[in-house]
């Protein structure tokens, strides 16, 4: 039986979003435990591993020995492949790097060591303390010994399959249509172009897309989503994945030297991320764009403000659901509507024909757009195909 | 329960990649990962199938 800890703040979870949280929350003062229970932060990769850059510096987050490259832009084919470009100039900043996650979760973690943070390895939450309702740390089990860990604030950082959130009390549970299986192989010998990242919309992927994110020297991560409500079978996700392959005799060639999986949330955001004592971040919370299925850059955003309040809350000692609402109030002033707006693109898009992403990406493909927004893009749509666009009331 | 279906989950690594997409989904949360195996808890499981449809690669099958 190992001796109980103290900590002003116990953050549950190594990955960008509790790497993130623990380090503000560390250089405001407070003293901070990470708990992962892997051995190793960053291993295994679930992810695609591209990512935007113009949150980056925001965060406090430097570019590091992690980016892998630097792209020019994104191409989306449609399922007859006609292909819609979309560059830096247009995209705001959307597209940006492919990384090595093993290095940037490292980098992040390495970052809220330097600013104070005590990390433990092999240490998984094995359940919650709560005391008259609030959260009050976890029970923890380090190398087979398990023990308490009493925090004035503790965070649930621990990714999709969250467990913590559930017991703290807040709902995360969602619904077959807002989550997407994932597979994704990393393969080489393969003819992706390292300025792109490419996007297949349609039928190869129902409700979700495959992605060929390129890490140079003809190493690429090519994988795919499936909405979970749109699969008929077992393993689909894997088959949809090796027929896209086996289709493109440019991947056909490759061969596989890794593979991952994972489940994906796109989803609404949470009405609720906050209780006594308690705060979830990132993918825990289902912060992932619903949209793109990209998860790092809003837990990362997310987590700055869920540290940096969570280290206000220890130091006044008012760790109540009210003050921790700051938080609540602080991510969604930052991240919701984009959330709330791509969810509702991501229910109309996952309906669509083949032949309508045909249209809408012929319209496209066709026309110089000088922003990329929902407006010029369905106003682009709408000369070339007017039928479409009806579909498409709501956002006008 | 007697005539519940049974459900399989494969976790000795012969299919199973402990991504944890069932873990996440499992609307009753009675399925676990640890680092190197996946459970169920069979008294709450109500046998919905949703973690048979979110196993990317077919590790969960039910019958």
């Amino acid at each position: 039986m190992a001796a109980d800890l103290k900590t002003d703040v116990l953050v549950i979870g190594g990955g960008p979003a509790g790497s993130m949280t623990a380090k503000w929350a560390a250089q405001a003062g407070a003293s901070v435990l990470m708990i992962e229970k892997r051995q190793e932060i960053g291993s295994p990769v679930r992810c695609g591993e591209g990512m935007s850059k113009d949150w980056l510096h925001d965060v406090g987050i430097k570019p590091g020995r992690w980016v892998n490259l630097e792209v020019e832009g994104a191409r989306i084919y449609s399922p007859s492949e006609k292909v819609f470009e979309i560059n830096e100039k247009h995209a705001g900043n959307e597209v940006g790097y492919v990384v090595e996650r093993v290095e940037f979760d490292k980098q992040l973690a390495i970052d809220a060591a330097n600013a104070g943070v005590e990390v433990r390895l092999k240490t998984a939450a094995t359940g919650i303390l709560k005391e008259n309702g609030k959260v009050v740390g976890a029970k923890v089990k380090q190398f087979g010994t398990t023990f308490d860990v009493r925090a004035k604030v503790t965070i649930g950082a621990d990714g999709f399959e969250s467990q913590v959130g559930r017991w703290a009390g807040i709902s995360t549970n969602i619904a077959i249509r807002d989550m997407d299986t994932c597979l994704q192989y990393r393969m080489t010998n393969v003819d992706s172009d390292s300025r792109y990242c490419d996007f297949y919309l349609g039928k190869v992927a129902p409700g979700g897309y495959v992605w060929v994110f390129p890490k140079g020297d003809g190493l690429a991560n090519v994988g795919i989503g499936v909405q979970v409500s749109q699969v008929q079978s077992m393993a689909e996700a894997r088959n949809y994945l090796d027929a896209w392959i086996a289709a493109h005799p440019g991947y056909a060639k490759g061969k596989k030297i890794d593979m991952v999986g994972g489940g994906v949330s796109i989803s609404a955001p949470l009405k609720q991320t906050v209780t006594d004592g308690f705060m979830l971040v990132g993918d825990a919370a289902r912060m992932i764009d619903p949209l793109t299925g990209g998860g790092i850059a809003n837990g990362c955003i997310a987590g700055k403000i869920c540290g940096t309040v969570a280290a206000e809350a220890a130091q006044t000692g008012d760790t109540s659901k009210a003050f921790l609402d700051k938080y609540e109030k602080g991510w969604r002033a930052r991240l919701e509507e984009k959330l709330y707006r791509n969810w509702l693109a991501k229910e109309k898009l996952t309906t669509l024909s083949d032949a309508t992403f045909d249209k809408i990406i012929d319209a496209l493909a066709g026309v110089r757009l000088e922003k990329l927004n929902v407006h010029n893009i369905l106003k682009a749509v709408h000369e070339k195909y007017p039928e479409v666009t009806k579909e498409f009331e709501a956002f006008l | 329960m007697a005539n519940k279906k049974s459900l399989h989950i494969e976790s000795s690594g012969q299919l199973c990649i402990y991504c944890g997409a069932c873990v996440g989904i499992c609307p009753l949360n009675c399925i676990y990962l640890d680092e190197t195996r996946i459970t169920f808890d069979e008294k709450v499981c109500t046998r919905c199938e949703i973690c048979v449809k979110a196993c990317p690669v077919g590790a969960i099958e039910i019958d």
